[in-house]
């Protein structure tokens, strides 16, 4: 198997802060691959890295082979073409409908006619469970229906890598439940390689081929989801617990208060 | 003393890094006009939000400062027995100076702030970034169609303020002052040739591209959340009136050799 995706000794500081320390990842066709890490370790900088947003400050990213630093404006508009990414905060352009949203790569890229991309649109937004949502503007959507209709913009064009940036942040668990649904139809219909970045558990387990950990801006592990569970790092094992207690937090956490029993 | 020097040398680089900054990406906007694809959509947008949606704006500021200068000018030249230059003064001062620099100042603050606050919000809440990750320039999306309505049309609207000034001053002049309307409409004209019409609408013109290329760049740039949104718009009326001003001086410098 090839890599799609390859991310090789990269490290980004701002400033002072080192974010990224010589990271290395290779996703595979068709892998879905979620980086987990506490809050910022560079997570979404490594995906911003990926789509050229911002450039690394040693290293190299490969899209299919081809070295994203090194392309020009046009060769990397090109690339990003196969790529679809999805915002944490959905970055939907709000003076548009959510017609003209998903619509959008579609109308600027593509020859389609006016008919063509208003089937297209249909089609993206029922594959997020969103259908007859297209008048709409953002300002009316609720936080998933956002996130959704983000999703369905990045797939419009029909990419064949997706990144989502914490698809599932500050969303209800029943929602968040949906979100990582989407994710998986997603992944079995369109057969994508993606990255998600995400916090949630639950979400990852269900999605991921692969788990990776980013801790104090290094690659921790990269494994399958069950050698993942019971790998013995402890700094692994207390994100996967959820405790504020142990080598995972750099400042001391404060100390636990028992909660007193409730009355029965 | 060393703490002083330093200081300096920093906000110096700061200056420098800034004009750069503002020279690379001007020289971008300016080579994405001819780029495809057109966005036909977007631009009339923008030519309703710049030039239609400025006229009242535009009428009363050319109607008021025309007058107030009619009235100045019949003050001045009764005191020395020439109120029959007022009419020609008045014209030449609306077509070479008035209607082009106020045109240009009130549209700086109310379409370049405009575009500071529109960019602002845009990259703040990472809409610029969705728009590169959807392989679109936001130089070419965002800045050209801005740029080529407020390129036509506040030359437009600065002929507008001409044609107001004229009337501002006939109201002054004919009406209050007593000359007669037939002086008014040989006199108003008489100093001013098509140089100075030309002369305006060149003015105006560099002053829609000053007004656009400082608004979106200000925008372009916003960095720190609600914070920097606030000062975008501030920041690009203050910088685009002073460039204003200083272009005014020059032009005029230049085209009446």
């Amino acid at each position: 198997m090839t890599a799609v995706i390859e991310v090789a000794n990269v490290s980004k500081a701002f400033g002072s802060k080192v974010v990224l320390k010589n990271v290395n990842l290779a996703v595979e066709q068709g892998e879905s691959l979620v980086i987990m890490g506490g809050s910022g370790t560079g997570k979404t900088v490594l995906l911003r890295i990926i789509m050229g947003l911002l450039a690394p400050d040693s290293g190299h990213v490969a899209v299919e082979g081809k070295t994203i630093q090194e392309l020009s404006i046009p060769e990397l508009f090109e690339v990003r073409k196969q790529i679809g990414m999805c915002f944490q905060m959905a970055a939907l352009f709000d003076s548009m409908s959510v017609f003209e949203n998903v619509g959008f790569a579609l109308k600027r890229h593509t020859k389609m006619t006016k008919k063509e991309i208003a089937m297209r649109v249909d089609e993206c937004l029922e594959m997020v469970g969103l259908k007859g949502t297209d008048k709409l503007k953002p300002s009316e959507l609720s936080g998933g229906m956002k996130r959704r209709v983000g999703f369905a913009r990045a797939i419009a064009l029909k990419p064949k890598i997706l990144l989502f940036d914490e698809p599932t942040t500050g969303l209800d668990p029943v929602m968040t439940d949906v979100i990582g649904r989407i994710i998986l139809d997603l992944k079995h219909e369109l057969g994508v390689t993606s990255i998600t970045v995400t916090h949630d558990l639950k979400s990852a387990f269900m999605i991921a081929d692969r788990v990776a950990l980013i801790f104090q801006g290094e690659c921790l592990a990269i494994e399958k989801p069950e050698v993942f569970k019971v790998n013995p790092n402890p700094v692994i094992q207390q994100f996967l617990r959820g405790d504020a207690d142990g080598p995972f937090l750099q400042d001391p956490p404060p100390p636990k208060h028992n909660r007193p029993e409730a009355n029965t | 003393m060393l703490k002083s020097f330093t200081q300096i040398g920093a906000s110096l680089m700061e200056f420098f890094s800034q004009a750069g900054d503002f020279a690379v990406i001007s020289a971008r906007a300016l080579r994405a006009i001819l780029k495809r694809p057109f966005d036909f959509e977007n631009l009339m947008r923008q030519f309703v939000a710049i030039g239609v949606n400025s006229i009242p704006v535009v009428l009363l500021t050319g109607l008021a400062v025309s007058m107030v200068f009619a009235v100045q000018l019949a003050f001045g030249f009764k005191q020395f027995q020439a109120q029959g230059l007022a009419s020609s003064v008045e014209g030449l001062a609306v077509v070479r100076e008035l209607a082009p620099v106020i045109t240009g100042l009130m549209m700086s603050g109310r379409v370049g702030s405009a575009m500071a606050a529109e960019l602002g919000t845009m990259q703040v809440t990472e809409q610029i970034d969705a728009l590169e990750c959807l392989a679109t320039d936001p130089i070419h999306y965002l800045f050209v169609p801005r740029l080529l309505a407020a390129l036509v049309m506040l030359p437009l609207l600065t002929g507008l303020a001409i044609y107001v000034g004229y009337w501002g001053g006939y109201l002054i002049l004919v009406n209050v002052e007593g000359q007669s309307a037939y002086t008014f409409a040989h006199e108003f004209y008489k100093l001013i040739g098509t140089r100075d019409l030309r002369i305006a609408l060149t003015k105006a013109m560099v002053f829609g591209l000053i007004i656009a290329l400082v608004g979106c760049w200000r925008g372009y740039r916003t960095r720190g959340g609600a914070e920097g949104v606030g000062n975008a718009p501030t920041s690009s009326v203050v910088t685009s009136s002073l460039w204003i001003l200083v272009t005014d001086f020059f032009l005029t410098k230049l085209m009446l050799v």
